[in-house]
């Protein structure tokens, strides 16, 4: 793909070559350093017992076991909120990624005034931090009875996902020429028809970048799930993990268990659409 | 295909003239439809909110009491305030030594990937893994990384003999800010190198050859030929990565809290404990009603400079 392109292809002497590439090559091992050491301390962690984290430190599990993993599941019941975060992260995707579809299109595709204004307005809010609107957040949750519930989360998370997914599959559908629908609706479809036998379809890879996204974005979500919800049972998986961070508890085992539990699906959906999240992300996010 | 209907392609287009199409199909009608549900949501999570907290601002709102006008009270209460003006500042230190770092590093990462060498590939994906990973997965990891007591980093550091004590990276007035930035560059770096990997590869390479012949060194190239080709990544990735940084809340929140003693306090969190530990919404919302206009004007001007990507 890019293969071609390699920049500072050293030229000339071999000495020029060596002298190029020790740099880089340090770079390449303290960047690798960098990245590796605290998923190292994670991933060692949740496979150790408590004797061997808290009292007889080692690099290595000696007996390596699944006892925190099981710490996590059956006594701290994460399987709750995990469901919780499934529920949520899916709904907020379904509902943000319909809405987002057609907005895209009546943006990209349809002419009448004040679409740039929309797409304007939707890019304002993709940009803007939730850290800003979440105490009116709040207020509105409250004020619709919505604290204390999965349905707050569902609800408020469209405030950063529509925006985001919307503005991406903008980006995606303008690449795909308007002629092809253009030829079905002379063939004898309507508007709505051809965006969803001839668009949809070429759209697809988009689509499903963009759904990714959605859905990684409700599942990481952290602070609104802190704000809006105190019960036990009802919290997401971010909230429940980093609650369970009390004083000087013995309990570092079983939350690198939790957080390498919660980091799976996310990592999986990523490595499994890497072609379409990179696709996605050159097609909407960052231009240039 | 059936052969007894011979005319089926033959059927001309049934589109009405434009003048008397039904009124679902006329554009502006079809287009304002379409868009409905989103601006419906947008209504109500932005517009309405916002013109909550406006009012919410001047009043004494509490969680559980009803709101009384106290006109600018809460602004000048929080403006005026140590704790807030700290927050501020530290939350811009938090800023710019972050971006400088993620620049720095993100940097780093596109100019060696964007060579050929062995087990390149593999490395693009895996130097992802901190971006990719949640936020709160990667904050509560570096909390445990930095433990003082258990943590691998003090072991490792001890072992190599680099220190005879082990460190308080979250826990000493001193360390705690520079610790977190720390965490939060490994989170968000990646981020960068994307950015700056996809702008690397649409420069020609015919530049370089042409500075080649003319004799440029590789810093020449780097400062003549990358900087200028990245200019407009550049540009948005800093934009962005600015609103972005100034308005973080986890990195702080889980790795410190804000302490010890308000040593990495930053306004995001500051916010928080002001509205929902001490449920003094008015308050809380001066915040944002503070914060928005400037940090607004900068996310016009950063959507003008993407729009125009289109």
């Amino acid at each position: 793909m890019s293969s071609s392109r390699a920049i500072s292809r050293p030229a000339g002497s071999p000495l020029g070559r060596i002298t190029n590439a020790v740099p880089a090559a340090l770079v390449v091992v303290l960047l690798t350093a960098f990245v590796s050491l605290p998923l190292y301390s994670m991933v060692v962690t949740a496979f150790k017992t408590d004797k061997e984290i808290y009292d007889d430190f080692s690099y290595i599990p000696r007996q390596p076991t699944l006892i925190q993993f099981q710490r996590v599941i059956v006594g701290e019941r994460f399987f709750v909120n995990i469901q919780n975060s499934l529920i949520v992260a899916t709904t907020a995707t379904v509902v943000a990624i319909s809405m987002s579809v057609l907005a895209a299109f009546a943006v990209v595709r349809l002419r009448f005034r004040g679409r740039v204004w929309v797409a304007r307005l939707i890019l304002f809010k993709y940009l803007l931090p939730t850290t800003l609107i979440y105490i009116p957040l709040f207020l509105v949750v409250n004020g619709l009875g919505l604290a204390n519930t999965l349905q707050s989360l569902i609800f408020t998370y469209l405030s950063f996902s529509i925006p985001f997914a919307t503005w991406l599959l903008m980006g995606y559908f303008r690449g795909i020429p308007a002629e092809l629908e253009e030829q079905a609706m002379i063939d004898g479809c309507s508007r709505i028809g051809a965006m969803i036998r001839v668009l949809l379809p070429l759209a697809a890879p988009g689509v499903v970048a963009a759904s990714i996204f959605t859905f990684t974005g409700a599942w990481n979500e952290f602070l609104l799930a802190l704000v809006f919800i105190n019960r036990p049972a009802l919290q997401t998986v971010p909230v429940k993990l980093s609650g369970m961070i009390v004083g000087d508890q013995y309990v570092w085992g079983a939350i690198m268990a939790g957080a390498i539990l919660a980091s799976l699906p996310v990592v999986l959906l990523y490595f499994l659409a890497q072609r379409f999240v990179v696709a996605g992300l050159a097609a909407g996010a960052v231009k240039g | 295909m059936a052969a007894g209907s011979p005319s089926v392609s033959v059927q001309a287009p049934t589109q009405p003239a434009a003048g008397r199409r039904p009124l679902f199909q006329r554009e502006p009608v079809l287009g304002w439809l379409l868009l409905s549900p989103v601006l419906l949501v947008m209504l109500v999570l932005v517009v309405w909110p916002m013109l909550t907290a406006i009012w919410i601002a001047f009043t004494d709102k509490s969680i559980g009491r009803d709101a009384t006008f106290v006109g600018l009270a809460n602004f000048t209460q929080v403006v005026s305030s140590p704790r807030f003006l700290r927050a501020i500042q530290q939350s811009l230190v938090f800023t710019v030594v972050a971006i400088v770092l993620k620049f720095a590093l993100g940097m780093a990462m596109a100019l060696v990937l964007n060579r050929a060498f062995f087990g390149r590939n593999v490395l693009r994906a895996y130097f992802l893994v901190p971006w990719i990973l949640p936020g709160f997965v990667a904050y509560m990891m570096w909390r445990w990384f930095l433990d003082p007591l258990q943590g691998v980093l003090n072991y490792a550091l001890t072992d190599l003999g680099l220190i005879s004590f082990p460190l308080e990276f979250l826990s000493s007035p001193k360390m705690a800010l520079p610790s977190v930035i720390v965490a939060h560059v490994w989170r968000s770096f990646p981020f960068f190198g994307v950015a700056f990997l996809a702008g690397l590869q649409n420069i020609p390479s015919e530049q370089y050859e042409a500075a080649a012949v003319d004799g440029a060194n590789g810093w020449q190239k780097f400062l003549y030929i990358t900087i200028p080709g990245l200019r407009h990544v550049i540009l948005v990735v800093l934009m962005l990565a600015t609103i972005w940084t100034f308005n973080a809340f986890e990195p702080i929140y889980l790795l410190t809290g804000g302490g010890p003693a308000d040593a990495t306090m930053v306004y995001t969190v500051l916010a928080y404990e002001m509205g929902i530990v001490n449920m003094r919404l008015g308050e809380a919302s001066a915040v944002p009603v503070l914060i928005l206009p400037i940090l607004g004007l900068f996310i016009v001007a950063l959507s003008g400079v993407m729009s125009r990507d289109e």
